[in-house]
C-alpha cells in the first residue's frame, strides 16, 4: 500500500541515464554561463503566482504555485494556550535557543536579564507540518522540511533598533499574550506535485500578514517593515551557482543548500539565518563506465580518448562525458560564492523579497 | 441561534444557514487548476472546499500491476488528505491518515473503479489525490464531485458524470414514519452542524448508458445509484424519502457540473 502511494509523480526523482546526467552536468557546469534545460539564467526563478487569504476558515492562508504546476496551500491557525512556567520549561527554552538561533543573540541577552521565559516566548509554540502526497507524515523529507522552516521562522528576530518594542523577541515574542497565556501557531502546508521548496515561501509570506491575522496580538499595521524570513534553494554544479533548480537540475547537483535570510530590522541589509545542506540525489545515481574499462568496447577505441581530468570543484578525477555519482563535497569557496550571491546588495535575496512585497495582503 | 435544528426548523421552515429544505449550498468549481497533473479540479460547496488532482493512466510500479488484477484494466488509487486547518479546531492526526479520510478514500476507490472504463487501460494506474482544504459537511459528496471533474479534465472515459449529494431528515427519525402526520421534512445538502445532529445519507448517482433504439427520445437518461453511504441511525421507513431527495439533489448538481465543464472549454 505504501509503495503504491508513491506511484504518483509527486515523489519521483527523474530517472535519467548516466549519459543524460553527464550531458546535463556538463551544460550546467560550463564556466561563466551555464546552460539550463529551460533556458533560464542562473539566478532566474520560475514564474511564480501567489495569493493570500484563500480559506475563510483559517486565521491566515496562502496558495503559491510555479508555472509548471508545483503548488502548495498553507493554512495558519492560532490557538490560545496556557503558559506552563516550570523550571524545566525555562531550561528547555534556554537550551533550544542556544542550539538553534544564533541570530537571536542580541534580543535574548536582554530578555534573560529580565529573567522571564513567559515574556520571551518559546520556540515550540510554533508548530509546522508539511504534507506531501505519497509521503507518510513521519517520513524523513516532510519532517526535515518542516523543522527547517520552523527553525528559521523562530530564529528570525528583528534585532534592529528601529523596530519598536512590539517586535522584540521576534515571532516568539509576538505570541505572548500575558504571563499566563500565549498563542500557539499551527502552520500546515499541503504540498502538491513537487516537494522541492515552494513550501517555505508560502508560509513565510503570510505568517506576518501585516498584523491582521493575529489580530489580538498587539501589533497593528504600524510595523510594516518587519518581514518573515525566506528560504532559497541553491545548488552548485561545478563552479556555478544555480538558483531555484528544477528536479532535473537537482539530480546532478554537487551540493544542495537551503539558505534562509531575513531583512535585518530597519536597514535594508539582509541577514543570514541558517544554511542547511541537503543530501544531493546525485549521490545515488548509477555510474557510467568509461570505454577503456568497458569489456564490450575493448579495442574499439583509442586509449587516448579516455583521459581522466581533475574536476576543479570537487577535486576528483573524472573522464569527461562519463558520469560519476557525486560524493557530496564541494570547495569552501563555492559555498561562499553561493551565500554571497544571496546576500549582496541587489542580489537574489533582495529581489525575491521585493517580489513577495508585491503580493497583495489586505 | 440554538444548534438544535429539530426545535427551530418547524417554526421557521428555514435551516440554520437560511436555506429551505430542498436548497443546495452555493457550488463553485473550476477544472484544470493544476497544469502539472493529468487532470485537476477545485470545488467548493458552501464552506467545504476540495482540491483534486489526477495522475495517469500511467504505468504502475513494477511488481504491483503484474498480477491478474492489473491485466484486466487500470487500477484506481485514491488518496484523501484532510488538511490540519480544514475544520474549526485544528486537528492533529497521530501517525498516518485518520479514520475519516481512509473511509472516504475506500468509498471513492470502489466507486470509481467500477464507474470508469478501466478496461481501456490495462496494466496501468489512475491515481487520484483529494485534498480537503476546508471541511463543512458533505465531505464524501463534495469529494465525488471534485473527482468527477478532475477525471473529466484528465480525459478518462466514463459512461456519465458521477455526482454526489447528501440528504437528511429534520429530526432524529427513530420511530416509524406516520404518513398521516408528517412532522419531519427531508433536508438536502447538509452542512457540518446539521450533519452532526441529524441522520444523513450520501447518495452518488450516474446516468445509465443510453441503449435501445429509442434512447434519443428520452429527455434525460435514467439515474442509477452507485454510491450509498450512511453513518447514522434512522428508521427504515424514512430511507425512501431521503433517497428521492438525494437523487433530486444529484440531478441539480449534475447540471451545475455540466455547466462547469462546458464553460471551461
Amino acid at each position: 500500500m505504501a509503495a503504491q502511494q508513491k506511484a504518483s509523480s509527486a515523489s519521483q526523482t527523474p530517472h535519467l541515464s548516466p549519459a543524460e546526467l553527464s550531458y546535463l552536468y556538463t551544460s550546467l557546469s560550463l564556466p561563466q554561463n551555464p546552460i539550463r534545460p529551460d533556458g533560464r539564467s542562473p539566478t532566474q526563478f520560475r514564474p511564480l503566482t501567489a495569493e493570500p487569504d484563500i480559506l475563510p476558515g483559517t486565521n491566515g492562508s496562502a496558495r503559491i504555485g510555479f508555472a509548471d504546476g508545483t503548488q502548495a496551500v498553507v493554512g495558519v491557525k492560532a490557538e490560545v494556550e496556557k503558559t506552563v512556567l516550570s523550571a524545566d520549561t525555562l531550561d528547555a527554552s534556554n537550551l533550544s535557543q542556544q542550539q538553534g538561533d544564533f541570530a537571536a543573540q542580541e534580543g535574548r541577552d536582554g530578555r534573560e536579564g529580565a529573567g522571564s521565559a513567559a515574556v520571551a516566548g518559546h520556540g515550540s509554540w510554533v508548530q509546522v507540518s508539511i504534507e506531501i502526497p505519497g509521503f507518510r507524515d513521519d517520513d524523513a523529507l516532510p519532517v526535515f522540511l518542516s523543522e527547517m522552516m520552523r527553525e528559521s521562522l523562530v530564529g528570525s528576530v528583528a534585532g534592529g533598533n528601529d523596530s519598536s518594542d512590539e517586535m522584540a523577541g521576534g515571532l516568539k515574542g509576538r505570541l505572548v499574550i500575558n504571563k499566563r497565556w500565549h498563542w500557539r501557531l499551527y502552520i500546515d502546508s499541503q504540498g502538491e506535485e513537487d516537494p522541492f521548496f515552494d513550501d517555505d515561501w508560502a508560509v513565510a509570506e503570510h505568517l506576518y500578514p501585516r498584523g491582521t491575522t493575529n489580530s489580538t496580538v498587539k501589533l497593528s499595521s504600524s510595523v510594516p517593515q518587519v518581514r518573515p524570513p525566506i528560504t532559497l534553494l541553491v545548488i552548485s554544479v561545478g563552479e556555478n551557482t544555480i538558483f531555484d533548480p528544477s528536479r532535473e537540475e537537482i539530480a546532478v547537483a554537487d551540493a544542495v543548500l537551503a539558505i534562509s535570510v531575513a531583512r535585518d530590522g530597519g536597514d535594508k541589509n539582509l541577514k543570514l539565518l541558517s544554511i542547511r545542506t541537503i543530501d544531493p540525489p546525485s549521490r545515488l545515481t548509477q555510474p557510467a563506465v568509461p570505454n577503456s574499462e568497458n569489456v564490450n568496447a575493448l579495442g574499439a577505441t583509442a586509449p587516448t580518448e579516455d583521459v581522466a581530468v581533475l574536476n576543479p570543484a570537487t577535486g576528483e578525477e573524472e573522464v569527461p562525458g562519463v558520469w560519476r555519482p557525486r560524493r557530496g563535497g564541494v570547495k569552501r569557496s563555492v559555498i561562499a560564492q553561493m551565500v554571497k550571491t544571496v546576500l549582496k546588495k541587489g542580489g537574489v535575496g533582495e529581489e525575491v523579497l521585493e517580489g513577495l512585497e508585491g503580493v497583495e495582503v489586505e | 441561534m440554538p444548534l438544535d435544528t429539530s426545535t427551530t426548523y418547524p417554526l421557521t421552515r428555514l435551516r440554520l444557514d437560511g436555506r429551505r429544505w430542498n436548497e443546495l449550498r452555493l457550488l463553485q468549481a473550476q477544472i484544470s487548476t493544476n497544469p502539472a497533473s493529468s487532470g485537476s479540479s477545485y470545488l467548493s460547496m458552501g464552506n467545504t472546499a476540495i482540491m483534486c488532482s489526477v495522475h495517469g493512466p500511467a504505468e504502475g510500479r513494477r511488481g504491483e500491476g503484474s498480477g491478474q488484477a492489473g491485466s484486466a484494466g487500470a487500477m484506481v488509487d485514491v488518496e484523501v488528505n484532510i488538511a490540519g486547518f480544514a475544520s474549526v479546531d485544528r486537528k492533529r492526526r497521530a501517525g498516518g491518515s485518520g479514520g475519516q479520510s481512509s473511509r472516504i478514500a475506500t468509498t471513492l476507490r470502489s466507486a470509481f473503479q467500477s464507474h470508469l472504463h478501466t478496461y481501456l487501460y490495462p496494466h496501468s494506474t489512475i491515481s487520484i489525490h483529494v485534498h480537503v482544504l476546508s471541511a463543512d459537511g458533505s465531505l464524501l459528496a463534495a469529494a465525488i464531485n471534485a473527482c468527477t471533474l478532475a477525471l473529466v479534465d484528465a480525459g478518462i472515459p466514463m459512461p456519465g458524470l458521477m455526482c454526489g449529494c447528501t440528504a437528511g431528515m429534520s429530526g432524529s427519525a427513530s420511530t416509524p414514519r406516520d404518513p398521516r402526520n408528517e412532522e419531519l421534512d427531508p433536508l438536502l445538502d447538509l452542512s457540518l452542524p446539521e450533519e452532526q445532529e441529524l441522520p444523513s445519507l450520501t447518495v452518488g448517482t450516474t446516468t445509465a448508458v443510453p441503449v435501445g433504439e429509442n434512447h434519443m427520445d428520452e429527455e434525460e437518461g435514467e439515474m442509477k445509484v452507485s454510491v450509498l453511504n450512511m453513518d447514522s441511525r434512522l428508521h427504515v421507513t424514512y430511507i425512501e424519502t431521503m433517497l428521492a431527495v438525494g437523487m433530486d439533489g444529484c440531478k441539480q448538481i449534475r447540471e451545475l457540473l455540466e455547466g462547469v465543464i462546458k464553460s471551461s472549454r
